[in-house]
């Protein structure tokens, strides 16, 4: 089940604009639709809906959260194995590798990509698809 | 048909290429349990077809793509995907494996496999996007190597997303592969299915790349146990002296100096077990001069890829075989070129094995006098040119665009053409580990080390047990390549099997338990037979050392014991064995060339070559095969094989066509 937007909606955009996947579609002052296919269920949408218009994956109506309120995924430094299951499911594209620390280092693990930690919605779908719970909020 | 079971999408895609029509493969919950998914899974569909597949190039042949039931589950290194077809290189059934992130993608479309079969009429590639099919005109991308071929799907799909990007996995091919090279390999991102020419395979069907997306997430049976279960499994991998350390810190390539300590790296196709230059070649000069980054697979902690600089470039680095084959094996000891050769059998498709070696058997055959070709142990100026050729088949290109077999059967010189049933050996020299010779003389999918058995690992690169006895050597490594299968058919990585050798066996080499275990494996073949005929009674679960019967019960709710898991292993192997045997191979064609197993190592020593008729009687014993290598009606019916037994396999004429036309 993906999110859904209700009649509640007024069309303000913000969702679409906001959509990492681009799953999102409407006219300005018309009701917008969340297409399935696209939808990660990362609740952006939800987040900043000023209308409490979207509907979560398990029809629940969600609510704003200030930007400033939302999580940030923290990574345990030692857990991490580098595995970039997060990585590859971010759909922000927030998360990377780290390069080597020094010539030869094996143990390179998971991190914000620099300057990108602004972009995170704290979606926790990184923590989430983390096998081995390296990712706390 | 969807499934009971967790760990599987409960689809399987059947794609016809002539009509452009797809349909749902029937593939029940029944067939789930046997034959669990990989490349056990597609040989059981590849076996049900077999008596409408006319030959390796034709439409008739399938590529038959899939995962495991733990891509997606969160399990170590279980991103991988198997493609398996009736290669154009053997003419037999081959399997090829493959990391990067298509099999992770292609469950996130909500599918466990795609059959691929008939041919287009013109060049295309095909997007899944979840449910939805699309075939796009691949004129545009025909002839583009591989790495600019990804790049331009990328571009295609961002821009049917409107600008945004659309994370996918891809597979494609290369020149060779449009060129029907019979090596041809399929790429996915910078990793490879690479042997058995599956990249001509998916050349002749006009079908230049597969994209996979979706927004599924694959459903585990019992999420709490396997959540607890693959942090403890990460850990544990990560602590191991193989997995944790000697694979990240020097990838396979770390094996380069314990091989030619041992007398085991192929050098000069074959013709000595050392070569005088290897530390130039080897993986701690890779490390220390050349890495810049390790790299892995998705959900890999092991991480054993390397990232080199080739022209200023950022890309991938070469594995064991291609260092060993590159180097020893045509006398060369420049590291920058098999970097950038390595890069270029890359670009262009090809396997870099299967190259090497028929490479490395030219030159031997120009120095004999067989085939006047210009190539010479040791000149490397020119190479680069040869893969060329070779992918566009131009030239003498075009003659090692057949592979090793074909072209020993031209000109002469089958005794060094280094080969088994049509594949080229790996660059572990069995002289020196009469185990591997065996494993190279009866896979499945001919000359492969993995599966094999790859019983190296106990004849000197891991533990030391006697490289030359032939002593229990055919009863672990049929366990081996059992649990190996299994865990391949599960869609992981066989370099988690590593951690089935406890962590102080390999850390203290000298201590007496190590020994002691080094002393007892070649004595201890009759009790190891028992396990081998019945498995299942082992039923409980290892601990730690092996996790993948444990995980499979965990992510699809099967009942499952490592006996079990055992058994499942067999049974794959068998029936891959049995659909050889449906296309002609039998004992005779469990072989090796002359020079490995009449010619020795060193000279004087008769013991330094492979006795690999004795080890081929205990083997098929111990398999339940008949004295010809062909699996008995008894051990079919105790696999719940019986129903696919010899005598009741579709009659087909696949083989002779495949002999004439291949």
């Amino acid at each position: 089940m993906s999110y859904q937007i209700t009649e509640n909606c007024i069309g303000c955009t913000l969702c679409a604009k906001n959509c990492p996947t681009g799953a999102i579609s409407g006219q300005l002052k018309e009701r917008h639709a969340v297409d399935a296919g696209l939808c990660v269920d990362c609740g952006v949408c939800g987040k900043i809906c000023p209308k409490g218009a979207v509907l979560d994956a398990r029809g629940k109506t969600t609510v704003k959260v200030p930007k400033d309120q939302w999580k940030k995924p923290v990574i345990d430094p030692v857990l991490c194995a580098g595995c970039s299951v997060c990585v590859e499911n971010c759909p922000k594209d927030c998360l990377e590798i780290e390069g080597p620390k020094f010539h030869g280092d094996i143990h390179t693990i998971a991190r914000f990509v620099k300057g990108r930690e602004k972009d995170c919605i704290g979606c926790g779908i990184c923590g989430d698809v983390c096998p081995i719970e390296a990712i706390h909020f | 048909m969807a499934t009971s079971y967790g760990g599987y999408m409960g689809k399987v895609a059947d794609i016809d290429l002539t009509t452009g029509t797809i349909r749902e493969y029937p593939w029940s919950d029944e067939e789930r349990r046997l034959f669990l998914g990989g490349k056990t899974m597609a040989a059981k569909i590849i076996g049900d077809h077999l008596a409408e597949i006319r030959g390796p190039l034709d439409e008739t042949n399938l590529l038959v793509i899939s995962t495991g039931p733990f891509t997606g589950t969160g399990a170590p290194s279980s991103s991988r995907f198997n493609v398996s077809a009736i290669s154009p290189l053997t003419g037999i059934l081959t399997s090829s494996n493959c990391g990067g992130n298509f099999g992770y993608y292609l469950k996130k479309a909500g599918y466990d496999a795609l059959v691929i079969h008939g041919r287009s009429e013109k060049p295309v590639w095909l997007e899944i996007h979840n449910d939805q099919f699309t075939f796009h005109d691949g004129q545009s991308l025909w002839g583009m190597k591989t790495g600019h071929t990804q790049e331009a799907l990328d571009e295609a799909l961002a821009e049917q997303s409107g600008g945004k990007r659309r994370k996918n996995g891809k597979i494609v091919i290369g020149p060779a592969g449009e060129n029907l090279v019979k090596y041809a390999s399929i790429v996915s991102n910078e990793r490879l299915a690479g042997r058995g020419g599956v990249g001509a395979v998916m050349g002749s069907k006009n079908l230049k790349a597969v994209t996979v997306s979706g927004n599924h997430t694959v459903p585990v049976h019992d999420k709490e146990k396997m959540d607890k279960l693959n942090r403890s499994w990460f850990k544990y991998l990560r602590s191991h002296p193989l997995t944790g350390d000697q694979l990240p810190r020097l990838g396979t390539a770390g094996l380069i100096s314990s091989m030619q300590m041992k007398g085991q790296l192929s050098t000069k196709n074959y013709t000595y077990g050392q070569f005088d230059r290897f530390e130039k070649v080897n993986g701690e000069t890779l490390a220390e001069e050349h890495n810049i980054v390790n790299k892995g697979c998705l959900t890999c902690p092991i991480k054993c890829a390397r990232t080199v600089q080739v022209d200023g470039k950022a890309v991938k680095g070469p594995e064991l075989e291609t260092l060993g084959l590159l180097g020893g094996g045509i006398l060369n000891d420049s590291m920058e070129l098999i970097l950038r050769w390595n890069y270029e059998l890359d670009e262009l498709g090809m396997d870099t094995i299967t190259a090497a070696n028929t490479l490395a058997w030219a030159m031997e055959a120009n120095e004999k006098g067989l085939w006047n070709n210009g190539l010479a142990f040791g000149d490397t100026a020119d190479i680069s040119r040869v893969w060329e050729d070779t992918a566009y088949r131009r030239g003498i290109g075009d003659e090692l665009a057949e592979g090793s077999r074909a072209l020993s059967e031209k000109y002469g010189g089958k005794e060094f053409a280094i080969h088994s049933k049509g594949m080229e050996l790996a660059a572990y020299e069995p002289r020196r580990a009469v185990g591997l010779g065996l494993g190279y003389a009866i896979s499945n999918r001919g000359g492969c080390h993995l599966n094999g058995g790859y019983l190296v690992i106990l004849e000197g690169l891991g533990l030391n047990v006697n490289q030359q006895t032939p002593h229990g050597k055919p009863d672990v490594t049929i366990i081996f390549q059992d649990l190996m299968e299994g865990t391949s058919s599960c869609g992981q990585c066989v370099f988690t099997t590593y951690g089935f050798f406890p962590p102080p066996l390999i850390h203290h080499p000298h201590a007496w338990y190590t020994k002691a275990f080094n002393a007892i494996v070649p004595v201890a073949g009759p009790v190891l037979r028992l396990l081998t005929m019945f498995p299942q009674v082992v039923c409980f679960h290892l601990p730690m050392i092996f996790n993948q019967s444990k995980a499979l019960k965990y992510a699809t709710g099967m009942k499952v014991t490592f006996g079990s898991f055992l058994k499942a292993g067999k049974r794959g192997y068998t029936l891959e064995r049995l659909i050889n045997t449906r296309l002609g191979i039998s004992r005779k064609d469990d072989s090796l060339p002359k020079r490995l197993t009449d010619v020795p190592q060193v000279e004087g020593d008769e013991k330094t070559k492979v006795p690999l008729e004795s080890m081929k009687d205990v083997y098929y014993r111990g398999r339940g095969w008949d004295k010809d290598g062909i699996p008995t009606e008894k051990t079919l019916k105790k696999l719940n094989l019986d129903h696919l037994a010899v005598s009741q396999m579709p009659a087909g004429s696949c083989m002779q066509e495949v002999n004439q036309h291949g």
